[in-house]
């Protein structure tokens, strides 16, 4: 569709940031969309992703015309677990001992799971490297 | 002066003004830390951290409750899901290196999974906590939405779940770079799956941080682990009830 518009549209679409955060937006839109109509049980982003990898697959759309706006939204996404976070100001029960407890088995399970999947792959990695030297 | 008073109350309870004066404090107070944060990038001044903690005290200086402000401020949080769509760029741009190595991803995160599950449930029994949070706390390094439907599939708490995941990933995010770099790892792969198995989004947006490459395949991760979970969550409800 971009492909047949005009140089000028397709110049500006590669420039704006925000038109292309519109552009990921319809995605999510549409794969929120598809969730309720099918009852997929999974997220409308992760379906959107799904739909965008394919249409940039099939070179639909070329990556150019989201590159911008996706580098933008990913650069602060950590802005939109703030809010998230305020959360804990409603669970009271939190705190005190049990929120000590539930604490240390976050912390505790968190950097297990951190440190077992990064050794985990980098072992495997290496196997693979020397496999691929030796042969 | 009374009236004066009832005026500006009147005028904060407006929705649409509470919502854009919390939706402001929220991105200013973001803005903020971040550039704190490139100033002084020590671990406990993460944005992560110090954006929520100074909100916090806003809010409870202000007497809001966590209702009112995220009615307010839930469109930010809502931004997640095109966030997660924005994923599709850089694990397009890194298909080869993916296409390459998807064995090794496969591992990491079938492995990742079974330690994140297994030591929540392990450490939360050996603490004692009652059946309600451990089975709460199981889901909590998978994202949110995924999260909280599996909390409701094995019979916890999907509101707590979410506070969990939070913390998780507040956790992961900051602590991270410090773990893997002092891990003796040679790829950029361990790195990325490493953060994106363990701490979901904010481990992701931490590992867009450290490199493109990472950036790529914690987004890849934290949305295979995240399906993952939920397809299996069903199995790991018969096992825990």
């Amino acid at each position: 569709m971009v492909r047949r518009t005009s140089v000028l549209t397709r110049r500006f679409f590669r420039r704006s940031a925000l038109l292309q955060i519109g552009l990921v937006a319809a995605f999510w839109f549409l794969g929120d969309w598809l969730g309720r109509r099918t009852g997929l049980p999974l997220p409308g982003g992760v379906i959107g992703l799904f739909l965008a990898l394919v249409v940039l697959h099939v070179r639909g759309l070329p990556v150019v015309t989201m590159k911008r706006g996706a580098d933008r939204l990913l650069a602060d996404m950590l802005l939109f677990f703030v809010p998230a976070v305020l959360a804990v100001l409603d669970h009271g029960e939190l705190i005190g001992l049990t929120g000590v407890k539930i604490l240390s088995v976050i912390v505790i399970s968190t950097l297990a799971v951190m440190v077992v999947t990064a050794l985990t792959i980098d072992v495997c990695y290496r196997w693979t490297e020397r496999h691929a030297a030796a042969s | 002066m009374l009236l004066q008073a009832e005026w500006v109350k009147t005028f904060w309870t407006a929705p649409l003004v509470h919502a854009a004066a919390w939706s402001l404090a929220t991105i200013a107070f973001y803005l903020l830390a971040k550039r704190l944060y490139r100033r002084w990038p020590r671990w406990w001044l993460m944005p992560l951290a110090v954006a929520p903690a100074l909100l916090m005290i806003a809010a409870l200086a202000l007497h809001e409750s966590y209702g009112d402000y995220i009615r307010g401020t839930g469109w930010l949080v809502g931004m997640l899901g095109p966030a997660t769509v924005a994923f599709a760029v850089p694990i397009y741009e890194q298909r080869r290196l993916i296409r390459r190595h998807w064995p090794l991803l496969l591992a990491g995160m079938t492995v990742g999974s079974i330690t994140a599950v297994a030591s929540s449930w392990g450490l939360a029994w050996l603490f004692d906590l009652d059946a309600a949070l451990r089975l709460s706390l199981l889901p909590r390094s998978i994202s949110t939405p995924f999260a909280m439907e599996m909390a409701g599939e094995i019979g916890g708490i999907p509101d707590l779940t979410a506070v969990f995941v939070v913390i998780t990933g507040v956790f992961g995010a900051a602590t991270g770079e410090i773990v893997l770099a002092r891990l003796p790892l040679r790829s950029a792969l361990a790195r990325g799956a490493s953060l994106g198995v363990a701490a979901h989004g904010a481990g992701t947006a931490q590992a867009h941080r450290i490199g493109q490459t990472e950036g790529a395949i914690a987004g890849l991760t934290m949305v295979l682990v995240g399906l993952m979970n939920v397809s299996l969550a069903p199995i790991l409800a018969r096992m825990v009830n």
